[in-house]
């Protein structure tokens, strides 16, 4: 066991130097730089004179040849730095960790509510295969994938003022300051992400119990003459408990990126709204230092989920 | 001879038509609207009302806003256009975007997951790190960032979106390719002299050729809305190819109040050809999914 994490981490290393380097060069092959819009911007405030390209350029370190960047930028991050953002004051991760607990909150409550509502229903499902309940659970199911998050977001955010006068706040309070009205303002937001990702978690939490039903220890439990709810409960759901875990542990990567839209609609001050500001202003170290957060953040969970999942289940083979 | 009419008989009672109506008759229902949409898209300019003029749809200042009429059966949004039409051209959209995205990803997916899994070696081990990488990233973001280095248009999107997906989707396909890779009839053609090539084309993409559709099937649901939450984000098809995600952000959002049914009716449309997609994706997945192969077993306790 500890041979094998020794190796999954240490297999980490190449994957996130990649990591790097893919953000680093999608960044940089975007048409049209940081340079062209900050002249324009310091030419318009210095009342028209003439800005020195070039200068710009050396002062952002654009100059130097592109892997060279790379490089340095590398050695930045090595030592804890991760550059300075191009038209904000301050440094990336000082802006970063100040945006980071509002997305981190937003995900987390996305995630309970997706857990809460996907492993219930999924486990109903999958003891009733077949039944009306399974057939209208999964319809519906269907529905909330399908439903553009953004559209009911949109819907939300607009009639429920018109007709009742009431909008969700969108003055962003910290959870410890005002634990209520942090919490008004984030339950809209991070229940509408849920609903769209608990449909399609909900049938996979049904077929992996479906799979477990079909195992022999279950046929043996029939016909020992034992309890449908203990069997349900303590032989089938118990067991499937650990791939759905997993499974569920893998998706905060995807409700990390599904927080951008969530975070521009409902005005939270996270980094996904950050991303998508600097990106169109091409805030190169900004957008590269947010990516490679959540991209790391991905990666650890996920590392994290795959061991608790052969720590739990003797069953899985360590290669 | 007799052994090939039986086999051929088994097969036709087991097509893959007939399951789908047989055992899923509401996947099949979905399939047909899918097939409805594409009827759509091809005839859109015998069905659209008002037609388009050089590939832009007619303006008309004194039309704007109006609420569902005989004349525009959905109304007109800001510039006064009729949404009727708008729809049905924005099928087309979504329809083209749909199967291109589905075909283009479904080839990456292959061509990296077959040849990686054959070729092996380093050469995997290489590949697999940055499809390992690459997964790592959130896919919203990366479309968001290579739809910046493309720009707006049809075809920079079907490529955008293509990418991140095929990349994704291989892991699945080179995880199968293992799984078959080592069977007999591989190691057969092998001694009959078959070349990496020939076992690829003649026996190992046949013998996942469920996979590969159940994941084509499987993946038009998730462009259609990938597509319309990139034009909603802003990044998308040029400003006048109409697009349902893109009504709803320009006119949808801003006349909300004035004209609800700007956001109302795309954001149904949306909702719609994905449900028809997943669903008809499942049913495609119950059929050809070999892992759910043989009904569930039936039990019950004594009451």
């Amino acid at each position: 066991m500890a041979r094998y994490a020794l190796k999954r981490v240490l297999l980490l290393i190449p994957t996130l130097i990649l990591v790097t380097f893919i953000v680093f060069m999608l960044m940089r092959i975007i048409p049209g730089d940081a340079v062209d819009y900050l002249v324009q911007v310091l030419q318009s405030s210095s009342g028209g004179k003439t800005i020195d390209r070039e200068a710009v350029e050396v002062m952002l370190g654009l100059d130097k040849p592109l892997l060279t960047q790379y490089f340095i930028w590398l050695n930045d991050l090595l030592h804890g730095d991760l550059g300075d953002s191009f038209f904000m004051t301050g440094t990336v991760s000082s802006i970063i960790s100040y945006e980071m607990p509002a997305t981190l909150e937003l995900v987390i409550l996305t995630f309970l509510l997706t857990t809460v509502i996907s492993i219930p229903l999924g486990l109903l499902c999958a003891a009733r295969q077949d039944t009306i309940t399974d057939n209208v659970i999964r319809v519906i199911s269907v529905i909330m994938m399908s439903v553009p998050v953004f559209w009911i977001a949109t819907l939300i955010l607009v009639y429920p003022a018109v007709w009742w006068g009431y909008a969700p706040p969108m003055t962003y309070v910290s959870f410890f300051e005002a634990p209520i009205q942090n919490l008004r303002m984030f339950f809209i937001p991070a229940l509408l992400g849920a609903i769209t990702s608990a449909g399609g978690q909900l049938r996979n939490v049904r077929t992996l119990t479906l799979e477990v039903m079909r195992q022999d220890y279950i046929r043996t439990a029939w016909s020992k003459g034992i309890k449908e709810r203990m069997i349900l409960l303590k032989h089938a759901f118990r067991n499937t408990m650990i791939p759905v875990i997993t499974m569920l542990g893998g998706s905060i990567g995807y409700l990390l990126g599904g927080s951008v839209i969530l975070e521009t609609m409902f005005n939270i001050p996270g980094i996904g709204q950050q991303l998508t500001t600097s990106l169109g202003m091409r805030d190169y170290p900004m957008v590269q230092g947010c990516i490679l957060l959540i991209s790391v953040i991905a990666m650890v969970i996920n590392l994290i989920v795959d061991l608790l999942y052969k720590a739990v289940d003797p069953r899985v083979e360590i290669e | 001879m007799q052994i090939n009419t039986e086999e051929k008989k088994r097969k036709n009672n087991n097509s893959f038509l007939r399951q789908l109506f047989k055992t899923k008759p509401l996947s099949a229902v979905c399939m047909m609207m899918l097939l409805l949409m594409i009827f759509i898209a091809i005839f859109a300019d015998v069905l659209a009302p008002v037609k388009m003029v050089n590939g832009i749809l007619p303006t008309s200042v004194l039309e704007k806003l109006q609420g569902p009429s005989w004349k525009h059966p959905f109304g007109t949004d800001s510039l006064g256009r009729d949404l009727f039409s708008y729809m049905i051209y924005g099928t087309r959209t979504s329809v083209v975007i749909a199967l291109c995205c589905t075909v283009l990803s479904t080839l990456i997916s292959v061509l990296i997951g077959v040849f990686s899994a054959m070729i092996g070696g380093w050469f995997d081990l290489i590949i697999q790190r940055f499809v390992d990488a690459w997964q790592c990233i959130p896919s919203l973001l990366i479309t968001m960032i290579l739809m910046q280095l493309f720009g707006n248009g049809i075809l920079q999107m079907v490529i955008v979106l293509s990418i991140p997906m095929g990349i994704g989707g291989s892991r699945m396909i080179r995880s199968q390719t293992f799984a078959v890779k080592d069977l007999d009839y591989i190691h057969m053609s092998k001694m009959l002299g078959g070349n990496k090539i020939w076992q690829i084309f003649v026996h190992i993409i046949p013998n996942i050729m469920p996979l590969i559709l159940m994941s084509m099937a499987g993946s038009i649901g998730g462009v259609i809305m990938s597509e319309a939450s990139l034009n909603f984000l802003g990044y998308g098809v040029s400003v006048n190819t109409p697009d349902w995600g893109a009504m709803l952000t320009s006119s949808g959002r801003s006349y909300m109040y004035l004209a609800p049914w700007l956001a109302i009716i795309p954001g149904i449309a949306i909702m719609f050809i994905v449900f028809a997609a997943s669903m008809f994706s499942d049913g495609v997945r119950d059929i050809l999914d070999p892992r759910l192969r043989g009904g569930a077993p039936k039990y019950r306790s004594k009451k």
